[in-house]
């Protein structure tokens, strides 16, 4: 950058400002995960509290982002790469709320699940969802600060296993039918199972945001990671 | 359970981090601009002011049809650029212009070819409204004329009131055409000038700065404008102004100043792409650089 000079300071400190309250939201996120599946797994109800007032906060950075952004782009109309950091801004500002509202998902099932019995099994598994979903919102934290494409990518094999458990997760609900109660109960497990699914998917497309800020592209990542639209650029 | 502070500041970390390298994103884009068919086009143009080379080495297709924007800092010769392909340079008597300009494959500059012939096939609208100091109907009318029109009385009064219609301007002055031009307002002034120039029936108009001393709302009625012409006119647009060129270009050229080989500051064109291209994922990491605001 020798020898360049930034005559629009203002507007890219305000934009890094920007920038850090939304991944403020995804730090948040990524420990409401873990919260939820403990307070879903072990029936911790004052855990499970916490994850809403946690996601409380996250809904009002939320509504903050918002305003910040609409502000910074009627005034600054920011072109190239900060036009791209923008877009990518506000759209992952609403992944990492609905992130939010999955772990909130999860822990009213904690709630809703009170007293009835459970299989550990089907417990381990939620457990083994959250330790696999986990690493993928820092994984995607990470290609997005590093500016990695290569990380990012990386996030669609992460996802497989989680989808593989959540499709499982079917199977062990049907072979609790003939107990009522743990039907109920593994009925619900079935819905957090969703709601962590649906958190791996968000990695995911957080991932896909970050390409779009790199390259300049939107393009969805196949299963192997590699973005259709992408494919030819990077394999020459 | 994650630690939330030690996150956040892994977080501010590599923001600060990403302050002392370089941030600009690798951007591999399809190059090509799409174009139609040209109307105008530059091959390895330069423009010299006695010794001093002002722009070099200029290779341009200006689209049939289309909107060109040329845009870059102050110095970076995209006016001097914009006034060579209508000859409009010729008036400087230190001017000279190398390369070639061709006008639908015809080179302007070649011998035996009369300027004042190219500059009304190829008009010109300039940065502040140069109404002739007449009425409005004979700001059109006289502009004409001495264009060549021969028409009867009638035939003016058709020519005067479709210029004014196809300048936007006739609702505004359709009873007032004895008035004087400069009786108008500075936007009405220019979309005066603007039906000064289609009524000679040019096949490009060239716009230098055509807003930069009118008011917002003056300006986007010129660039509503421009849009409607561009049904039938090819425009090419010099503007400071890279929001009113992402509005309204289809196609835009990033001038940039560079010091050549003996350390002259010369324009150079450093990237012509597709308008949204250029604004969203510039091929050069210099037209980046100034569009984000960060020139040097």
């Amino acid at each position: 950058m020798t020898g360049i000079k930034d005559t629009n300071v203002h507007f890219h400190q305000e934009l890094e400002d920007l920038e850090r309250k939304v991944l403020s939201m995804v730090e948040r996120a990524e420990q409401m995960v873990e919260m939820a599946v403990q307070s879903v797994i072990t029936s911790d109800l004052d855990l499970a509290e916490r994850v809403v007032t946690l996601d409380d906060g996250i809904d009002s950075t939320y509504l903050e982002v918002h305003q910040d952004w609409t502000s910074l782009m009627a005034r600054n109309q920011p072109m190239g790469s900060d036009l791209r950091r923008m877009t990518t801004l506000i759209q992952l500002n609403a992944t990492f709320e609905r992130m939010g509202d999955q772990c909130v998902n999860i822990a009213k099932i904690a709630q809703l699940n009170e007293g009835l019995p459970r299989v550990e099994r089907i417990c381990e598994q939620i457990r083994e969802m959250g330790d696999l979903v986990r690493p993928m919102i820092r994984t995607a934290v990470e290609a997005y600060l590093r500016r990695d494409l290569d990380e990012a990518r990386l996030l669609p094999a992460m996802d497989h296993p989680v989808d593989r458990l959540n499709a499982n997760m079917y199977k062990e609900t049907v072979a609790v039918r003939d107990n009522p109660e743990l039907l109920e109960w593994a009925t619900k497990m079935l819905m957090a199972s969703r709601a962590l699914e649906r958190v791996g998917d968000q990695a995911v497309d957080f991932g896909e945001q970050t390409a779009y800020l790199i390259t300049g592209e939107r393009a969805e990542f196949d299963e192997d990671g590699l973005a259709q639209a992408l494919n030819e650029d990077t394999d020459n | 359970m994650t630690n939330e502070t030690s996150t956040e500041t892994r977080v501010d970390r590599v923001i600060e981090e990403r302050k002392t390298t370089d941030p600009q994103t690798q951007v591999e884009s399809d190059s090509a601009t799409g174009s139609v068919p040209g109307v105008i086009e530059t091959k390895d143009m330069s423009v010299y002011y006695g010794d001093f080379r002002a722009v070099a080495d200029v290779s341009l297709d200006f689209g049939r049809n289309e909107i060109s924007a040329l845009i870059g800092p102050s110095g970076c010769g995209k006016s001097t650029v914009l006034r060579s392909l209508n000859r409009m340079n010729d008036l400087v008597a230190t001017a000279r212009t190398e390369g070639q300009v061709h006008y639908h494959g015809q080179n302007i500059y070649a011998e035996g070819v009369d300027p004042v012939e190219v500059r009304r096939t190829i008009g010109m609208v300039f940065q502040k409204p140069n109404p002739f100091p007449k009425s409005i109907y004979d700001n059109i009318a006289w502009g004409a004329k001495i264009n060549g029109f021969r028409g009867n009385k009638s035939e003016m009064e058709d020519l005067v009131h479709e210029a004014l219609v196809g300048a936007a301007l006739w609702d505004e002055v359709k009873d007032k055409l004895g008035d004087s031009g400069y009786s108008l307002s500075g936007g009405q002034q220019q979309r005066l000038c603007i039906a000064r120039a289609i009524a000679v029936k040019p096949d490009v108009i060239l716009m230098d700065e055509p807003c930069s001393s009118l008011d917002p709302i003056a300006t986007l009625r010129i660039e509503e404008l421009m849009l409607e012409l561009k049904e039938n006119y090819s425009i090419i647009i010099v503007t400071h102004n890279m929001q009113q060129a992402a509005r309204v270009s289809d196609k835009t050229a990033f001038f940039n100043v560079k010091l050549d080989d003996s350390g002259m500051r010369t324009g150079r064109l450093v990237e012509y792409s597709p308008t949204e291209q250029l604004f969203t994922s510039p091929r050069e990491k210099d037209t980046e650089d100034y569009i984000t605001g960060r020139f040097g």
